[in-house]
């Protein structure tokens, strides 16, 4: 081993356990109130994995419903807009935001920097259990009438809508509180709390992406809770925000919420792009390509992120020129975006590739949300927009990026680090049916929508137009999103099986190289008895690794690597 | 030992000249059918604005086809050319390239070209859009839930229903609502805004294919959302100057016309008042305020010898409020177009306020 590199401080990190907290042995202390991000993230896991059940069966009434154009399925208008916007609203709020930072950030972030915890685990338990009440009170909100303008409660009409509104304003309100609270904590805990040594360009790309995505939770949205409190106010209190009658203006709210909700869409894909930019080098057996160039990347489109909320208010309303800067800042972001997906296919180019469940998803992404990206310039044009808006080909677009993208992202995450989370390996072939199904039932899904929308199908409708080429597209994507939700059982199920009778996984089952692996699987309750100083980026799959004063955890080094015997010439 | 790695001598691989020239091959012929579809969005441009959106349009699919092809086809090919062999050790290693700043330098700088291509089209066909000749022909469109009504000069009453326009005729259509907010979209001729109460959004269109096009409501705005739909029709001058006098032109009232004073009825102006104005005025003096001032001595306050525009109190100039709008030191008052008040409806107002200072 080499001796320690010039610039590694040594310090208080360094020391051995000197202090420990004991482990908490009651049940309550260890898995429902507990300050341990490894807990708090599995129980975000869990939390978030019974609402995404929710808001996916939710999703099956949609398609169910549109199964015939007239309203023949015995769905009411008010029970399908209810249903639709709370699909919206809980996958959102309920299930990817959480996921992406709660679930994969806490249990992944520290253990990637080195750190036994986050900076401020109190403030994480209260983040957590913000959470789960927030949900109640939203799913609450069927018992005295859903609301039903849409996920994004465009006022007048969200004013004037069902009791439950109040109930939802309450709901996201509290879950913009624990996301802002969650931004916080990682920001501090990325900022002070990384092993001696791990310098930001020697930070895992995953952590670069929670980075960049605390940063926007933190500052976004704070628009959002003003907005919600004042639509509170307005349906509460009777205070005019919003209503132009008596000068207030609709558009307002548009702004604020836009304001929030178009970083929002970051803070749910960034994360993502931070997983496949760890499954993707690891089964490729390679460094990932130009990581300084996806680490910057990710900070612009942060940065880029915060200038561009107005361009899904192209038809909205509002002084004709400004509309040009919202479309060029758009479409700037696409440069950024192109780079990280280059890098990644580049990544794939000479590896050594083991195509194991994780890398399935993680390279579906890549395909997905290329197209994802792809629709959304389309929408970005702004005259093109004029034609888009409001159509079903928006629906197409956002479930590309959002299912395709963060979605995707999420399996890719679950598979990969689920060994870490339970020290069991899941059935490999199962998963790949999985990716298979879902890949296929998913393209059959949304592809049609892109047609339905061009052609002049309008979003949340209950009814359509029922000449025969609407009826055929939306029975064909009604029946791929009911396989798509049967393969979820088989997710589940996997899960399932492995979490009772898995095979043991031990520390490090995809040699990979990031700090979670050289601990041992589950992680133990203080992560590392000794914290690592860090030489080197963590993808460089010919060197040693690069950290130093691991007490190994049994098996945890690499086996010696061995050259590609491909054809392609290397050295 | 972390030893220095030399950055490593590479070649492309066997397959990779061959399926570069794939991509270019299956990309330009995607390219072609594109470029050259007449209805690239799959709906006949029938007016305006739609045969630029369309090449816009086609110049968008023939870039994304491009980015497309070659993410999908580089990352199938190269998973699996650059799979492990079945029999290898799972810890066999790949190449060890961290990065290429040349290829890096391109693949940012020709979708930075790219981009600003594309820039330069789309605000060009912004301007076009934006600059479209409309005003010979200006309609007003009003949403309410859950249908469309259509205000034309000359035509005292607003038009139920069906939106009729002339072929070839430059047309500007301002849109607004009377309740929550809609949308306004006719697919077929590529032009949409969304119809938001207390705000006018402009568009402009010059029908330029007889036939029938649907009208949609694209904003979520209630139960009946699904069903806002009507239809536009759009047909030659002779046979719209027909329909147009079935529907009682009359050359009094209108968008361009004097409003009938003299006709105003109070007891009409009365039961508008409770429909349109009591929001937000009240009918005691200027002090007792809703939102704005009360009206119920507007022709006769020796507090306020003027009205709120600084001009005389005489019928008129009340009507020319109502009819303008106002937005001053004390607020904001809609017009009479985003109000849904015909001059008609102005006239039996301005009755009705000067009934009630008299009193």
């Amino acid at each position: 081993m080499a001796t320690i590199a010039p610039g590694v401080k040594t310090g208080p990190y360094h020391a051995v356990l000197d202090h420990i907290h004991p482990e908490p042995t009651s049940f309550i202390r260890k898995y429902i109130f507990s300050i341990d991000h490894k807990v708090i993230g599995i129980q975000y896991m869990i939390t978030g994995g019974l609402f995404f059940l929710i808001a996916g069966m939710l999703a099956e009434v949609i398609r169910y419903t549109l199964l015939q154009p007239q309203g023949q399925m015995g769905i009411s208008a008010a029970t399908y807009n209810g249903v639709y916007s709370m699909h919206g609203s809980a996958m959102v709020w309920l299930v990817i935001i959480p996921l992406v930072t709660g679930a994969f950030g806490n249990f992944v972030m520290p253990l990637q920097i080195g750190a036994r915890d986050v900076a401020f685990p109190w403030l994480n338990l209260l983040a957590f259990w913000m959470f789960p009440v927030a949900g109640v009170i939203l799913f609450s909100s069927f018992l005295i009438g859903a609301p039903d303008a849409g996920w994004t409660e465009y006022p007048p009409i969200s004013v004037q809508g069902p009791p439950g509104t109040t109930l939802w304003c309450i709901a996201i309100f509290l879950i913009g509180v624990s996301s802002t609270l969650t931004g916080i904590n990682f920001i501090v805990t990325i900022y002070k709390m990384r092993a001696p040594g791990m310098t930001l360009t020697r930070m895992p790309l995953f952590v670069w992406a929670q980075f960049a995505t605390a940063g926007l939770s933190f500052i976004a949205t704070t628009a959002l809770a003003a907005a919600l409190l004042a639509l509170f106010c307005e349906r509460v209190f009777n205070v005019p925000f919003y209503d132009p009658s008596r000068g207030g203006s609709p558009v307002l709210w548009q702004h604020m919420f836009w304001f929030y909700s178009h970083p929002a869409v970051y803070i749910m894909i960034l994360p993502a792009f931070g997983i496949v930019s760890e499954v993707l080098p690891t089964f490729s057996r390679k460094p990932i390509f130009g990581y300084k160039m996806i680490a910057f990347s990710t900070v612009a489109i942060a940065l880029l992120g915060f200038s561009v909320w107005a361009h899904h208010m192209f038809t909205s309303g509002m002084v004709p020129w400004l509309q040009l800067p919202f479309m060029i800042i758009t479409m700037l972001i696409a440069i950024p975006t192109g780079v990280k997906i280059f890098s990644w296919v580049a990544t794939l180019w000479g590896g050594s590739i083991r195509w194991t469940t994780p890398m399935l998803f993680a390279t579906g992404f890549l395909i997905t949300f290329t197209l994802g990206g792809l629709t959304g310039f389309f929408l970005a044009a702004v005259p093109a927009d004029y034609h888009e808006h409001g159509t079903y080909f928006v629906v197409a677009h956002f479930h590309y990026v959002l299912y395709g993208g963060s979605v995707m992202g999420l399996f890719a995450g679950f598979y990969y680090w689920w060994p870490k989370m339970t020290g069991r390996m899941y059935n490999e072939a199962m998963g790949q049916w999985h990716f298979w199904i879902t890949f296929v039932a998913f393209n059959c899904t949304f592809m049609p929508m892109h047609w339905l929308g061009l052609m002049g199908m309008p979003r949340r409708v209950p009814i359509y137009d029922p000449a025969a080429w609407y009826v055929f597209w939306n029975q064909f994507a009604s029946i791929s999103s009911f396989v798509l939700a049967a393969s979820m059982l088989l997710f589940a199920y996997n899960f399932w099986s492995s979490f009772r009778s898995g095979k043991i996984a031990g520390p490090n089952p995809w040699g990979a190289r990031t700090l979670e692996w050289m601990i041992s699987s589950p992680a133990p309750y203080y992560n590392f008895k000794k914290i690592p100083a860090v030489l080197a980026t963590p993808y460089d799959f010919g060197n040693p690794l690069p950290y130093l004063g691991l007490e190994a955890a049994e098996g945890a080094t690499e086996a010696t690597p061995t050259h590609s015997s491909h054809p392609v010439p290397t050295y | 030992m972390a030893q220095r790695i030399v950055k490593p001598k590479t070649n492309l691989g066997p397959g990779f000249w061959p399926i570069t020239a794939l991509i270019v091959v299956v990309s330009l012929i995607m390219s072609y059918f594109t470029w050259n579809s007449a209805w690239p969005i799959g709906l006949i441009p029938a007016g305006d604005p739609a045969p630029a959106t369309d090449f816009l349009f086609k110049f968008l699919g023939v870039a994304a086809a491009w980015i497309f092809n070659i993410v999908t086809i580089y990352t199938i090919y190269f998973g699996i050319v650059f799979r492990q062999p079945k029999h290898a050790p799972a810890s066999t290693i790949g190449v060890q390239i961290h990065d290429h700043p040349v290829l890096e330098f391109w693949w940012t700088v020709i979708p930075t070209i790219m981009i600003i291509v594309l820039g330069i089209i789309s605000v060009k066909i912004w301007a076009d859009i934006q600059n479209t000749q409309g005003d010979v022909l200006t309609v007003e469109a009003i949403g309410y839930q859950f249908g469309f009504q259509f205000r034309y000069p000359k035509l005292a009453q607003p038009v139920s229903g069906v939106m009729h326009l002339p072929l070839n005729t430059p047309t500007t259509i301002h849109v607004t609502s009377r309740d929550v907010i809609h949308g306004f979209w006719i697919p077929e001729m590529r032009i949409k805004a969304d119809m938001v109460p207390g705000l006018v959004n402009t568009l402009r269109v010059t029908p330029t294919v007889p036939g029938t096009y649907r009208i949609i409501c694209t904003e979520f705005c209630g139960l009946g959302h699904g069903a806002m739909k009507t239809t536009v029709v759009v047909e030659t001058q002779q046979d719209f100057s027909k329909w147009f006098a079935q529907q009682g032109a009359t050359t009094g009232g209108g968008g361009g016309g004097a409003i009938p004073l003299a006709a105003g009825k109070a007891d009409v102006g009365k039961a508008l008042f409770g429909q349109k104005c009591s929001a937000c005025h009240s009918t005691g003096p200027f002090d007792q305020k809703i939102v704005g001032p009360g009206l119920g001595t507007i022709f006769n306050d020796p507090a306020h010898p003027k009205l709120v525009n600084g001009a005389d109190p005489t019928p008129q100039n009340v009507a020319k409020i109502i009819h303008d709008g106002y937005s001053g030191p004390i607020g904001v008052m809609p017009s009479a177009q985003m109000n849904g008040l015909t001059n008609a409806d102005i006239g039996n107002l301005v009755a009705y306020l000067a009934s009630l200072s008299k009193k």
